[in-house]
């Protein structure tokens, strides 16, 4: 079947491990992935609890495609409360562990409490083992993962590095290296629990009715839809081609996001990386691999994907390839999230440069931007400081309205100024700033829509959050930009009941409300969805996006329109009606 | 005879290869029932594609005891009904390719199914030498 029916739930604490059935009733109503693992944490997280206690859970959770010949079905979500923010954090890593962990027998992990010292869970069919990992601690994920796959061979590892033992709020979550759970913190909830590793190895398999007849179906629709023309850049290019895009259209983060081009651009662009291409990595089941695997001067890294080119290269003011690599590398390997420790770096630069307080990082300077990673992850030096992330600096030293954050997560590679959907995706999106809830640049910055304007943005966001709402919950990947009709074919034919498109609609709107509301529960409100003062007073100056701003009373008006459109308050809060009808 | 050839610098890792095999043949998506092996992994000296696949030696047929393991239309073929679980032909193939069974064991059929899965041609069914 689709589902195992298991769910294996592991006590660091106690040590003991035990596996319940999965809740078939949430199972309907929330799928798998983000959907369900939010669903368990809404239901089993006390309000208000401390991200980094041991009363905080880490869910890992694969969904009813997972494991099997459907494309691009490989990711896993990773959930937990999020020590950066406070809010619910749900991250989705690619490689190969979620379908190992299926075939292991199990739907999901839920991982309680913590370890009175440092261990990693071995997980291999039905035996679960906390082993120790002191011989580990203290090491970074690459070399981690190394020791461990020495040890063990055939298995799949999921690990942090310093940078989750230490605790930080950009702290995540590597696996196979190169594939990360980002961002919010959740490798520091790995840290606070002592949990170093996990790895899985599973010898089962998955059966779905009329198999031969499901995979020729499949491969049909692999070549037909996934394979076409609106996917296959991510083989072709990868994200690094969206550093094109935003070069000309303006939104292009450069110098934290005093600018929206960058000079030197074509440093970093899709050309640059493909010059130093040595292969193309997939995830599980990807018939797409956008994964760059590149080599320059002795570096070496998978990627770097566009979020690392434009937060750890243009906004850093660095156009230089190999730095950007070799950056991308150290926090890979220190297990750190590129987009916040980009972002953080460059507010110091900016700080200095200023003469606000000086960090010792400026704009464009390679030698000291190579020292951050190492220093933050470790919190020795200056990165004691930049390891607490922009809004904690800027709370300590100054430059809050050019702290480039929203819910105390560090914002992605869109300026908001150039896309004002973008601005609006970022204060709605429920983990803070993220572009992978909604991602409307492509629609007006890069697309046909009038990226200055507010009609049409709210409906807009609306939709596409609901839509990956879902399509995170069954599991798929972002880039294939498969519709809701073509998804509920699938799962159809998976599941062996007829699911709608207008049923998976409603599935991703619920998901995308009891994430709003497992933050309401933690306090959040309209206050928390605005942006850095930044986007709204000062004026880019060049490119495309020469002179312009978000206003802040578009934006208002926008947020207002995005509230009514969803079925919540002024204040942004859901209202009865709203809950009712999605049975919240 | 035409068999699998494997082009190490055209694969991806993605595993559907293993996929389609172990859906076709064994009736699950299990990668590890997969009758061609396919490993695409991070060491610490960087990325390493290796591929294994039934190359027609038909080391399996001339060591089979009980010649379970029989060339058919050009392509091997496995008598069930004769096989006396020895597991000679799962040790002595070159490739690994040979999958033990709780009874019996599975070859490459040559059903192309991986290489009909196969999204950049990394699986080709070429001629060899025999």
């Amino acid at each position: 079947m689709a589902y195992t029916g298991k769910i294996l739930r592991v006590n660091l604490s106690t040590g003991k491990s035990t596996t319940e059935p999965l809740n078939e009733e949430w199972a309907r109503e929330y799928l798998g992935g983000k959907g369900l693992s939010i669903k368990y944490l809404y239901e089993e997280l006390k309000p208000g609890l401390d991200p980094l206690s041991e009363n905080n859970k880490l869910i890992l959770m694969t969904g009813p495609l997972t494991g099997t010949i459907v494309p691009n079905t490989g990711k896993l979500s990773v959930a937990a409360k999020s020590p950066a923010t406070g809010t619910i954090l749900d991250c989705s890593i690619g490689g190969h562990f979620a379908p190992e962990l299926k075939y292991a027998g199990y739907d999901a992990v839920i991982i309680e409490g913590k370890a009175k010292s440092p261990v990693y869970l071995y997980i291999e069919d039905d035996k679960v083992e906390l082993r120790s990992a002191a011989e580990l601690w203290g090491k970074g994920a690459h070399e981690t993962e190394h020791i461990i796959t020495e040890t063990l061979g055939d298995f799949i590892t999921m690990a942090i590095g310093q940078a989750g033992e230490n605790l930080l709020p950009m702290a995540c979550i590597s696996s196979e290296l190169y594939r990360q759970a980002g961002r919010g913190g959740i490798g520091a909830v790995m840290g606070s629990k002592n949990l170093k590793a996990v790895s899985v190895r599973g010898t089962g398999g998955i059966k779905v009715p009329d198999i031969r007849k499901f995979s020729a179906a499949l491969n049909k629709i692999k070549r037909e839809d996934t394979m076409s023309d609106d996917n296959i850049w991510a083989y072709t290019d990868g994200t690094p081609n969206i550093v094109d895009l935003s070069q000309d259209a303006g939104i292009l983060p450069t110098r934290n996001f005093q600018d929206g081009t960058f000079e030197d651009y074509d440093k970093i662009h899709s050309e640059a990386v493909k010059g130093v291409l040595k292969a193309k990595k997939a995830c599980f089941a990807c018939p797409l691999g956008c994964g760059n695997y590149v080599e320059k001067g002795k570096t070496m890294v998978e990627g770097p994907e566009y979020e690392t080119l434009a937060l750890c290269g243009s906004n850093c003011g660095i156009g230089d390839l190999e730095a950007v690599i070799e950056f991308n590398r150290l926090c890979d390997d220190y297990g750190l999230d590129t987009i916040s420790a980009g972002n953080t770096v460059a507010f110091a630069m900016e700080m200095t440069e200023k003469g606000i307080h000086d960090f010792g990082v400026r704009f464009g300077e390679a030698a000291m931007y190579l020292e951050m990673p190492g220093l933050i992850a470790k919190k020795e030096g200056v990165g004691a400081e930049l390891s607490r992330g922009v809004s904690a600096l800027a709370d300590k030293y100054g430059g809050k309205e050019f702290a480039m954050a929203v819910k105390k997560l560090e914002i992605p590679g869109y300026e908001p100024r150039g896309s004002w959907s973008m601005g609006l995706a970022y204060g709605t999106a429920d983990r803070g700033a993220c572009h992978l809830r909604a991602w409307p640049a492509a629609e007006d910055a890069f697309g046909d829509i009038d990226p200055l304007t507010i009609d049409g943005k709210a409906k807009m966001v609306i939709d596409m959050q609901d839509d990956n709402s879902v399509k995170f919950s069954a599991i798929f990947c972002d880039f294939w930009a498969l519709s809701t009709e073509r998804m509920a074919e699938i799962l159809s034919l998976a599941l062996e009941r007829e699911i709608t498109a207008e049923e998976l609609t409603v599935i991703g709107e619920r998901v995308y409300n009891l994430a709003r509301l497992f933050n309401e529960r933690e306090g959040f409100d309209r206050k928390d969805d605005y942006l850095p003062e930044r986007i709204y007073t000062e004026k880019l100056s060049t490119g495309f996006t020469k002179g312009k701003l978000l206003p802040r009373e578009e934006y208002e008006k926008m947020l207002s329109e995005y509230y009514q459109l969803r079925g919540w308050d002024e204040k942004g809060l859901i209202t009865e009606a709203k809950k009712k009808e999605l049975d919240l | 005879m035409k068999a699998l050839v494997f082009h190490a610098e055209k694969c991806i890792g993605c595993k559907l290869c293993h996929l389609a095999c172990s859906a076709q043949n064994e009736g699950e998506f299990n990668p590890r029932l997969a009758r061609l092996k396919i490993t695409s992994r991070y060491s610490r000296d960087g990325l390493v594609v290796n591929g294994q696949t039934c190359d027609l030696c038909l080391k399996c047929v001339e060591e089979c005891p009980v010649d379970a393991i029989v060339v058919k239309n050009e392509r091997l073929s496995f008598l069930d009904e004769l096989c006396n679980d020895c597991g000679i032909c799962v040790e002595i193939c070159p490739h690994q390719v040979i999958i033990k069974k709780e009874k019996g064991i599975g070859v490459c059929v040559q059903c192309r199914s991986c290489a009909n899965w196969c999204p950049t041609e990394a699986l080709t069914f070429e001629e060899v030498k025999n």
